[in-house]
């Protein structure tokens, strides 16, 4: 399996995520003006088809990376992991003992805190192994 | 963990991309190999051996007191 470049990777993930936003911006506000069930749970779960594809892209171009690179992926998503459980953890138990109202929707910032934490977790661990980073090229 | 790569690697005049190019890691990789920062995995460590023709014993060695 040929590598991808990081440039290439970095297109595409960019691409993907140019659609996501349009969809959030063109197509997400008809959610509330569609009567029809099965249409809402179509245009409500669109936006989570480029996700996917960004996952993928992102799963491939792990399994695609040497044993240095899949190890700090590995460190990047474990520390992203841990600190999102944690954090939902005592969301829920806060939530459950009525301290903090809090609505469904704020699941929403589940999957963007993982990738917050991930890239920032990444960038450090590639400058402290590296010696150097420049973001683009992590 | 010590070791001569950057030397063996300088002494054919090649670059870290090229070295990379040769073991299929990435450039990055390579640096951290020779800066000491990433001791390879035993499959990777022969790879080197073999590439620059070295018993693996006379490329890598232990640092003192860790």
């Amino acid at each position: 399996m040929a590598r991808v470049s990081k440039g290439k990777y970095n297109l595409q993930v960019a691409a993907i995520m140019a659609i996501y936003v349009a969809l959030m911006l063109f197509e997400w506000p008809l959610v509330g003006k569609t009567h029809d069930l099965a249409w809402r749970v179509v245009l409500a779960l669109l936006p989570t088809l480029p996700v996917v594809a960004v996952i993928a892209l992102a799963a491939r171009r792990v399994m695609q990376g040497d044993e240095l690179e899949q190890r700090i992926q590995l460190i990047a998503l474990s520390v992203a992991v841990g600190v999102v459980s944690v954090a939902s953890l005592i969301g829920a138990f806060l939530a459950i003992a009525h301290v903090w109202k809090v609505g469904g929707d704020v699941l929403i910032w589940v999957f963007p805190a993982l990738c917050l934490i991930y890239g920032v977790m990444h960038v450090t661990l590639v400058r402290r192994v590296t010696g150097a980073c420049d973001f683009w090229a992590c | 963990m010590k070791n001569r790569v950057r030397e063996l690697r300088e002494a054919r005049g090649w670059s870290q991309g090229e070295l990379a190019e040769h073991l299929d890691v990435s450039r990055q990789t390579v640096n951290a190999i020779e800066n000491g920062k990433y001791d390879p995995s035993l499959p990777l460590a022969f790879k080197l051996a073999r590439l620059f023709k070295q018993r693996i014993e006379s490329m890598f060695e232990p640092d003192e007191g860790r």
